[in-house]
């Protein structure tokens, strides 16, 4: 028998070596595999993506491969990392001095990875000197070279600052920099950029490619996002209900998928060139509610009788290509073009005659501890009928601002808002409660603006008993008339919103401010929080309520991909500044405005479009 | 930085003003010193006669304008029955009352951090559940019930420690875990709560990724994250150790100013009941101001929050 955790000869060239690994939470009543048979293996020097929506399993399997899940989680099969293999019985000494030594991992959430209330180059300098057994003075120096090589700007200034006084960004630097700390042959980015803009995500994709490079480490880099996998990934593997179900090359995979799955996962992205998402049916299954036979196959439109009742071989990721599927598809993708949304083109900007909601030179002042902070300032534009404006721009830029003007949540500080012609009325005023049937919002989290102890239908009926309208029947028609067209079969009317899922959710929302016939529906990252085979069908949704009720959408959004794939019109917010206003395509082809050109070459694509890089380049 | 001990400061001295003007009137209001004093069938005439002599005749607010005028050059009045000065009567007792409550506040921290980490560290098991039960009862015990039952049980059955005295450092035993219990258990269901709160925080988890030791991920990163919001538990802890010191000096005839209020409360020693209250309200609202000084100084994001940053 060998040995908990023994060492091994040391294996360099492949630092990860997983199989046959299956990670499950367990009790005394019961036990629950989480990830089941998984099988994986990193080069020295390789990018592995580990894609799959939430739920799927990415973070479980990180975590088990440094031993990292508490005493409730059982893991059997292999795991190796580059001199050691990690089991359960492996003792805590063992595994802690595998722990950034020969595999570090970095977090989404790099802000509150860090010790709150100690300078980061403290525990940057303790961490060297722990792991590489050097004198406080030098592991300074260390500390601050690895600052330096993470591109820190000012490194010895930033060295004595406190988490809470960086950005995320910094954040993930400074994370990045600690996992550096203990020269590992290994490195776990979980979600590293999730939280952050665009343009930051990509400097640190950036920084990850070329500090692999040079230090010629192994990562596995999970991800939910597939533009971000094409970005910076040589394989990988993708991760269905707990179960790789293909893996390969990164090319292979993105031009000729073979599981219905991972084409259902690249489909549903929006792309700048303007693909439009279609989502995947349904929803990824609880782990204790997994079918038996192929877990995607109540999603599939592919499935057999077979699929239902048997597993198909499971895939691994060990170089070659591999697809865990009965029937998968052959050939490369064909993208079928859907129907462009009409659009009569007009410049969003001019005074329009026929403007639905238009701000115009409108500024936004919040109260502060330190004063008044101005939000926005001089923004002018206009909605017209049947138009779908998004406003897009990174976090802090005063996106929600504007979709709060627009509301009335805000009274503008200067210059004006209008809504057909009138003042848009402040909430809580009595002309508000008209203004508000005519523009509705759909906010990013569904589950913050669902009554948890009401039932789906009684909310979505709510807006028509508080405005009076209709007889007892006739609400009820309506109800099951606007779960229709969202989407929502009807019994779920009688489901309270903790039983349904998060995309279901969103659409009773939007269920919800369709009741009173709005003519203007303000979406505020509306999409944010879903996964995207969900994010595709609520987008697919939008398009066509608008196509059928002549809606018309503003659609705030940091995700350049869906503005191109949903909008008519882009408005492009920097600092509480528009800086470029005009029709999606012809901007998206030719931004004017040096940042938007920014924006759209930090945006991770599934598709490089060449006319893109084309124009980047020129 | 000096602004905002600046302001600190200008309201602790309000806080002070209104307690002593509280004290001032209730005392008056409720009943006087010179009945109190002289036996029941006194002639009316006499205690007329002692209230003008010792100014109560006049009215309330003249009495109070001079007690301010007095106390403002430092004066504290006197004792009416020796005379003596008001504050050398109660600076007498204030070294045993501080003996008292300072080791019962070392007992405190001592006894309730470490059990508190301790069942954080081992939540869910046996040995949890033991120090919360423990805990709970602590609480609930009153003091004066805890203090007669200790003494029962070690004075009385066992007669391992003398129930009463003060001369030597056994005397202190008992009063201590009087006085400390509750306080202990307090103490220890938060540290418990806020370490596991803190032992669940994304950094904690990060700090086991780069190979810390669970001991040095407790000691050097959860404990000081999860000891800052304690500290105002220990400013509470202030009050609640004087407004127990009286119970439990009386309990075990201990020599400080616990017992000296309850004794000149019920002499109409206004004086001293003043000078009393004065000093233990002192003591608290200054408890308070160190509660927030020691906040900037441990705690960086209220440092940089409050503009005192560096
Ligand atoms: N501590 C936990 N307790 C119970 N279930 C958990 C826990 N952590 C993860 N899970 C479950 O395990 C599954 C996989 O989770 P995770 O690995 O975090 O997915 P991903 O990283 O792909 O989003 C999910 O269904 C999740 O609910
Ligand atoms: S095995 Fe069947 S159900 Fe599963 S993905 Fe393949 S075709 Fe679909
Ligand atoms: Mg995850």
């Amino acid at each position: 028998m060998e040995g908990p955790a023994e060492k091994l000869k040391a294996d360099y060239s492949t630092p990860l070596e997983i199989s046959g690994l299956t990670v499950s939470l367990k009790t005394k009543a019961w036990k629950c595999a989480i990830v089941e048979d998984v099988s994986l293996r990193v080069r020295s020097g390789e990018i592995l993506g580990l894609v799959g929506e939430s739920g799927s399993g990415k973070t479980v399997t990180c975590l088990a491969a440094l031993g990292l899940l508490g005493p409730a989680w059982q893991t059997e099969g292999e795991i190796r990392l580059a001199r050691t293999r990690i089991t359960d019985a492996a003792s805590a000494s063992q595994l802690v001095s595998v722990r950034g030594r020969e595999a570090a991992m970095i977090f989404q959430d790099a802000s509150a990875s860090l010790n709150p209330i100690e300078k980061v180059g403290k525990q940057l300098t303790k961490t060297v000197a722990r792991l590489r057994g050097v004198s406080t003075g030098e592991a300074r120096e260390i500390a601050l070279d690895l600052l330096r090589r993470v591109e820190m700007p000012d490194p010895e200034e930033r060295f004595h600052s406190y988490p809470f006084q960086l950005s995320g960004g910094q954040n993930q630097r400074v994370m990045i920099a600690v996992a550096l700390a203990g020269r590992p042959e290994l490195l776990f980015a979980d979600e590293p950029t999730t939280a952050l803009d665009v343009t930051v995500q990509s400097q640190i994709l950036d920084l990850i490619k070329s500090l692999r490079d040079e230090t010629k480490m192994g990562v596995v880099f999970v991800t939910h996002d597939l533009g971000v996998v094409k970005e910076v990934c040589d394989s990988v593997a993708v991760l269905y209900a707990g179960r790789i179900v293909e893996s390969g090359s990164v090319e292979r995979i993105m031009n000729a998928p073979r599981h219905p799955y991972t084409l259902g996962l690249i489909e549903s992205m929006p792309t700048l060139s303007g693909h439009v998402p279609e989502g995947i049916e349904g929803q990824v299954p609880a782990p204790d509610k997994r079918p038996q036979g192929c877990a995607f196959a109540p999603r599939c439109d592919k499935a057999q009788e077979r699929c239902r009742t048997q597993l198909p071989l499971g895939a691994r990721s060990d170089g070659g290509d591999s697809v865990a599927c009965f029937f998968p598809l052959e050939g490369n993708l064909g993208r079928t073009e859907r129907p462009e949304l009409s659009s009569h083109s007009r410049p969003a900007d001019g005074p329009s005659t026929d403007a639905l909601l238009s701000l115009k030179d409108a500024a936004c002042d919040y109260d502060t501890r330190r004063g008044k902070f101005r939000a926005v300032s001089g923004i002018t534009l206009s909605l017209n009928e049947g138009d779908r404006l998004a406003v897009i721009g990174e976090s802090g830029s005063g996106k929600s601002t504007i979709g709060k003007l627009m509301l009335g949540i805000e009274p503008t500080s200067e210059g004006t808002a209008t809504f057909m012609g009138n003042p848009v009325p402040i909430l809580g005023t009595s002309d508000h409660i008209a203004f508000a049937r005519s523009v509705q919002l759909v906010p990013q989290n569904p589950f913050l603006s669902l009554d948890p102890r009401a039932t789906i239908g009684s909310q979505i009926e709510e807006p028509l008993e508080i405005h009076g309208i209709g007889t007892r029947q006739e609400r009820r028609a309506r109800r099951c008339e606007l779960l229709e067209s969202a989407g929502l079969s009807l019994d779920l009317a009688t489901r309270y919103p903790h039983e349904i899922s998060g995309g279901q959710c969103q659409r009773a929302v939007i269920a919800r401010a369709l009741a009173l016939r709005p003519k203007v529906l303000i979406c505020d990252e509306a999409t944010a929080s879903l996964d995207v085979s969900v994010q595709a069908r609520i987008i697919e949704l939008l398009r066509e309520l608008h196509r059928m009720h002549d809606l018309s959408i503003v659609f705030i959004t940091h995700d350049l991909r869906l503005a191109r794939s949903l909008c008519s019109h882009v408005a492009v917010m920097r600092s509480g500044q528009l800086v470029e206003l005009g029709e999606t395509s012809p901007m998206f082809e030719a931004p004017e405005h040096p940042y938007t050109s920014q924006l759209l070459a930090s945006m991770p694509d599934v598709e490089v479009a060449d006319s893109r890089t084309m124009e980047t380049m020129q | 930085m000096t602004g905002f001990v600046f302001r600190k400061l200008l309201r602790t001295l309000f806080t002070l003003f209104l307690v002593v003007t509280f004290v001032f009137f209730v005392l008056r209001l409720t009943g006087d010193p010179v009945s109190a004093m002289m036996p029941d069938d006194t002639d009316p005439a006499i205690l007329d006669e002692l209230r003008k002599q010792w100014g109560l005749d006049r009215p309330l607010g003249v009495q109070y304008l001079e007690y301010w005028f007095n106390l403002l050059q430092g004066d504290f009045g006197n004792a009416y029955r020796d005379g003596r000065p008001a504050i050398e009567i109660v600076a007498e007792r204030v070294p045993a009352t501080l003996k008292l409550t300072l080791t019962a506040f070392a007992f405190i921290v001592i006894a309730g951090f470490p059990l508190g980490i301790f069942a954080a560290v081992n939540r869910g098991t046996a040995i949890d559940r033991g120090i919360m039960t423990i805990s709970v009862t602590g609480f609930s015990l009153p003091n004066f019930f805890l203090g007669i039952l200790l003494i029962f049980l070690l004075s009385v059955t066992l007669r391992w420690l003398p129930a009463y005295g003060s001369d030597h450092w056994y005397n202190l035993i008992m009063p201590v875990i009087t006085l400390g219990t509750a306080g202990a258990a307090v103490i220890a269901r938060f540290v418990r709560s806020s370490m596991l709160e803190v032992l669940n925080a994304p950094y904690i988890r990060a700090c086991r990724a780069r190979g810390m030791t669970e001991r040095a991920i407790i000691w050097t990163v959860a404990l000081p994250n999860a000891a800052i919001p304690t500290i105002t538990i220990m400013g509470f802890m202030v009050g609640t150790l004087i407004g127990g010191s009286i119970v439990t000096e009386t309990v075990f005839a201990w020599p400080g100013i616990g017992r000296l209020l309850i004794d000149a409360v019920t002499a109409r020693e206004l004086a001293v009941v003043q000078t009393v209250v004065m000093i233990t309200a002192a003591s608290m609202v200054f408890a308070n101001l160190a509660v927030d000084l020691l906040y900037l100084v441990i705690d960086p994001r209220r440092r940089y929050a409050s503009g005192t940053g560096e």
